[in-house]
């Protein structure tokens, strides 16, 4: 009798387990074909339209790398440097080495990835406010690092010229890229998400001394979260550099690394897609609204905090906050 | 030699000042206030109408400066902060929060007070010669009162009702409600003190450097690089910060005019926290 | 884009006589029957709105005023004018978005902006995918020389207004010594560089040729220092902002500071009196290159009807006017096939000549920049040097770049 049951119970595990995957691979499908099937169809022919969703496809893939870095509790503000790095390693092996831009945007990633390893080991130590000061601190650094690179990083000057790839030519080709991309760090980060790894990350959330009791090895895991959120920041900003064929110290700020985390915490920080939805969402609107732009951080400002007063926990919690009204509503 | 001297005695008393207010929010209500440049440009342009355009005493620009950063302190605790505070369950909802505070004082500012730059008439005109240092009466001003305002504050604090009932607060709040403390009242207070002092440095400093409607973020970098010196939440750890930053910013200038000062402090800084990472002073008040 | 127009309207609706009865009317005197719609490409909202609002601002007012009187004539058409403005929100990102829309999305071919080096040299691709002529105010060379063909500078280039005035101070002021300071940041560190070296081919003693400040620093006294301290007959402000002038200024004379103080781009008085007061007298920059001394009738008007669009002068918009004057005369002379297609535009530059509409004397107005740029691509605006006299600006002389 008690071994039936006990059977059943994993079999309806199992099944549980199996019909979520189904689920996320039904969701991940549909993601895929509004990507790259749906919104080029709409928008072929309009290089506008494509430059902007395009943007907002690489401002999401950045996010996604705050994201994973929300899961493990850390505020990061560092994003804008990681791109900035990403974009300086793409610009100058295309530049003056020769690279193909192909191969250039994966050592981009690497390279940021490494200086993410560099410097996270140490300030990973840090937590709360600190953690979220040290990092807006490094994105003011890495600007600041360009700009007295002398002849490296050709200093305030920036580096312009940046051959676009051939394969790139044209809008379309930019935006299909950028879209492809953000449909592998979504699958990155979803895998994290579902490994054990990403239990580990949610049970630091928690408490990193809880997890630490558990015999788990807390650095090693935080430092992996920093290394691919770095990682992917790297990309980013490989990619905007071949599409806007130049980079500046200037060219990603504090304000860009607030964006970043705006994103995730607007989409929601519990939904894999929330830093897609909110990056989407956000850019989208305010360019159809391009007669209040004007009024654009205004409203940003505002959304933010209405959201943070009444949606805590991202636009994507929507539904369930309505259920809940109404189930309070019917009892 | 002199110059150096001068300039790190006025940047630090004024610096003395933001960093305190933000300290003090964050130790009481153990929030990074993000807007704190924000209410320190509020201020300098409440300076600004009343001394500047309204030719009323300076003052009483720096009372209404005051007044107003302290109101929308208490506001901002009330309305936005407190609520988020008490239903939040990640740490991250109230410093995001702040950033969209600091964002909303940002883009109201630029509408109000629009974009252009902004100074007003020096109160006191003249140029005192020390020692082959320069220093103009206009900033021997922002020092002297810069310098009262930290003294009032910490007295405040340390021998007032309500100073206490702070460090009660900030050391621990369920212990202090109950022992009596009315922690909502206290908290507010506590914000509006701390907005009041990044406004009070701002009305003083815009006689010096003037001020415009996007300042506040500059403002905001350096108090956080200031409490990362000192130690968050600590008074005497503000105060180190101030005179370190202070005094790095008028030798790193001097010596390497260029944006290599911020690099240099800025790597120091890193280094710094990774020996010391709760800075110099790492344990909360008193 | 529809702001604008509406504010178009009601300007002209305030406006005495004819233009405004025929307003209310609902339509202008004669129809224009065409429209020929300009972007304006600026930073448009944020902290820098300035920059570019003054570049819409000047847009609109001529728009305006050629609307009220029927429309601007090409071959046989009397053409509506259209302002559609992007902005850049000083993001290069952005710039890019908003050049692929006035481009791409709206088709158009003549551009106003960007307004610094960063935006410019951003949509420079985008403009030249789409063969579009744009009117940066930016001063990076790359974007005038050969082959880049679809950039034309709108304004007086630092580099060139170094060396006239570098020139008069030695002449009138015995100025042997000089001194250079700049933000750091691309288009000043050009500005110091450039302007070194006409002070080196001057033979001016130069004292110091590369100090710099942070762009957010406020305060300057330990900037200034050791500048001051080699007492130079001149310091240059290299590049420097409206906001930080005064600063710089107050700091240099509280500090001792007795020699000559210029700057080789424009200022804001008001600025300048509020920040620094007394301080700022004697203080010379270059000045919008319309002036009370200097400008016709038909600048006069426009000046009115800038307050009009604008609320209040801006001193930059006597340099910014030509923009959009100069694509409307070059497209006429041109013919109408220029409205689309900017090779027919390019071409007619070289020869281009007309009498000066906005200044007293008419004195001929072309393309120039052969010098600095080895081809023709930039306005021919005069260069009005300004010095700070009883709290205003007083026009020192003015020459020409050819």
């Amino acid at each position: 009798m008690g071994l039936t049951r006990q059977g059943s119970g994993v079999n309806a595990a199992t099944g549980g387990a199996a019909r979520m995957l189904a689920h996320t691979a039904l969701g991940f499908a549909a993601l895929a074909v509004l990507f790259l099937l749906i919104l080029p169809a709409l928008f072929a022919g309009n290089g506008y339209w494509l430059t902007v969703l395009g943007n907002a496809a690489l401002l999401a893939f950045a996010s996604l790398g705050v994201w994973l870095t929300f899961s493990i509790g850390r505020i990061n503000i560092a994003q804008g440097a990681f791109a900035l790095i990403g974009g300086y390693v793409t610009a100058i092996l295309d530049t003056r080495y020769g690279f193909s831009f192909f191969a250039s945007l994966p050592l981009a990633g690497i390279i940021a990835g490494l200086v993410g390893y560099a410097v996270g080991w140490p300030i990973l130590r840090l937590k709360g406010v600190y953690f979220a000061m040290i990092t807006l601190v490094l994105t003011e650094v890495a600007t600041y690092a360009f700009l007295n690179g002398g002849s490296f990083t050709n200093a305030a000057s920036g580096i312009t010229d940046i051959p676009r790839p051939r394969l790139l030519a044209t809008s379309l080709d930019l935006y299909l890229a950028s879209a492809v991309l953000l449909l592998i760090g979504v699958v990155i980060v979803w895998r994290f998400h579902i490994s054990p790894v990403g239990a580990v990350f949610r049970a630091m959330r928690q408490g990193e001394e809880l997890a630490a009791s558990l015999g788990i090895d807390i650095a090693r895991y935080r430092l992996l979260a920093f290394v691919v959120s770095s990682g992917m920041g790297g990309i980013a900003g490989a990619m905007f550099a071949a599409v806007q064929q130049n980079v500046f110290p200037t060219s990603y700020s504090v304000n860009d690394s607030i964006n970043f985390m705006l994103y995730c915490f607007l989409g929601g920080l519990e939904w894999v897609v929330g830093p897609v939805v909110g990056s989407f969402l956000l850019i989208v609107v305010f360019q159809l609204l391009s007669a209040i732009q004007r009024f654009q951080v205004l409203l940003y400002a505002i959304l933010m905090i209405v959201v943070m007063l009444f949606l805590p926990n991202g636009i994507l919690s929507l539904p369930r906050v309505v259920s809940g009204w109404r189930n309070r509503r019917a009892a | 030699m002199t110059q150096i001297l001068i300039d790190g005695c006025v940047l630090s008393a004024n610096y003395a000042l933001i960093a305190l207010g933000i300290t003090l929010i964050f130790s009481i209500i153990n929030l990074l206030n993000f807007a704190h440049g924000e209410l320190f440009m509020v201020g300098a342009f409440m300076v600004y109408y009343v001394y500047g355009v309204f030719h009323l005493p300076f003052v009483a620009g720096l009372v209404v400066a005051a007044l107003v950063t302290a109101v929308i302190g208490a506001l901002f605790e009330k309305f936005f902060f407190a609520p988020v505070m008490r239903s939040s369950t990640r740490e991250e909802n109230s410093m995001l929060l702040a950033v969209g505070t600091a964002l909303l004082l940002d883009s109201v500012a630029l509408f109000a007070f629009g974009h252009e730059q902004r100074g007003v008439p020096d109160v006191i005109p003249g140029v005192m010669q020390i020692a082959g240092g320069f220093l103009p009466y206009q900033r021997l001003l922002v020092l002297v009162v810069s310098l009262v305002l930290v003294g009032v504050l910490l007295w405040f604090v340390q021998y007032t009702r309500p100073g206490r009932a702070m460090r009660a607060l900030a050391q621990d709040r369920d212990a202090a409600r109950l022992m009596g403390v009315n922690v909502e009242r206290t908290s507010m207070l506590g914000f509006a003190i701390g907005a009041a002092l990044a406004g009070l440095a701002g009305g003083l400093l815009v006689t010096v450097q003037g001020i415009s409607a996007g300042a506040g973020p500059a403002i905001s970098i350096k108090a956080f690089i200031m409490i990362m010196i000192g130690g968050a939440g600590v008074v005497g750890g503000a105060l180190l910060g101030a005179v370190v930053l202070g005094f790095a910013e008028s030798i790193g200038y001097s010596l390497l005019p260029g944006s290599e000062t911020y690099l240099l402090i800025f790597v120091a800084l890193i280094l710094f926290l990774i020996i010391r990472p709760q800075g110099i002073m790492g344990h909360p008040w008193g | 884009m529809s702001t604008s127009i509406r504010i178009g309207r009601r300007t002209v609706l305030a406006g005495a006589g004819g233009a405004a009865v025929a307003a209310t009317l609902g339509r202008p005197a004669i129809a224009a029957t065409k429209t020929f719609t300009v972007g304006v490409l600026g930073v448009l909202s944020g902290p820098d709105a300035a920059w570019g609002l003054v570049n819409k601002y000047c847009a609109t007012a001529t728009a305006n005023m050629y609307n009220a009187a029927g429309g601007f004539p090409i071959g046989d058409d009397k053409y509506h004018l259209e302002v559609v403005p992007a902005d850049t929100e000083l993001d290069p990102k952005i710039a890019v978005a908003g050049a692929e829309k006035l481009t791409q999305q709206l088709g158009l071919r003549y551009v106003i902006g960007p307004n610094t080096d960063t935006g410019a040299l951003s949509v420079a691709p985008v403009m030249n995918r789409s063969n579009t002529i744009f009117i940066p105010y930016a001063f990076s060379r790359q974007l005038y020389t050969p082959p880049a063909e679809n950039a034309i500078l709108g304004m007086i280039a630092s580099y060139e207004a170094g060396p006239i005035i570098y020139k008069y101070l030695m002449q009138k002021r015995g100025v042997k010594s000089i001194s250079f300071l700049a933000s750091n940041e691309p288009d000043a560190l050009d500005q110091q560089k450039q302007g070194v070296a006409a002070a080196r081919k001057l033979n001016l003693k130069i004292l110091s040729a590369d100090a710099t400040y942070q762009p957010s620093a406020t305060d300057f006294f330990a900037v200034l220092s050791p500048l001051v301290r080699q007492k130079p007959d001149l310091i240059v402000f290299s590049g420097v902002a409206p906001a930080t002038a005064p600063l710089l200024i107050k700091a240099a004379r509280q500090l001792g500071y007795k020699g000559q103080l210029s700057t080789e781009t424009a200022q804001n008085i008001k600025i300048l009196q509020q920040g620094a007061g007394k301080y700022a007298e004697g203080f010379i920059s270059v000045g919008g290159a319309s002036t009370p001394a200097i400008e016709s009738d038909y600048m006069t008007r426009f000046a009115k009807e800038y307050q009009k669009v604008a609320g209040e002068w801006d001193d930059e918009a006597g340099t910014k006017v030509y923009a959009l004057e100069m694509i409307l005369r070059t497209i006429a002379k041109a013919g109408p096939k220029a409205l689309t297609d900017t090779t027919a535009f390019k071409a007619e530059m070289d020869s281009f000549e007309i009498a000066n509409p906005f200044m007293k004397d008419h004195p001929p107005l072309r393309y120039v920049g052969t010098g600095y740029f080895q081809q023709k691509r930039q306005i021919g605006v005069p260069l009005v040097v300004n010095e700070v006299k009883n709290g205003s600006f007083q026009t020192l002389f003015v020459g020409f770049v050819s």
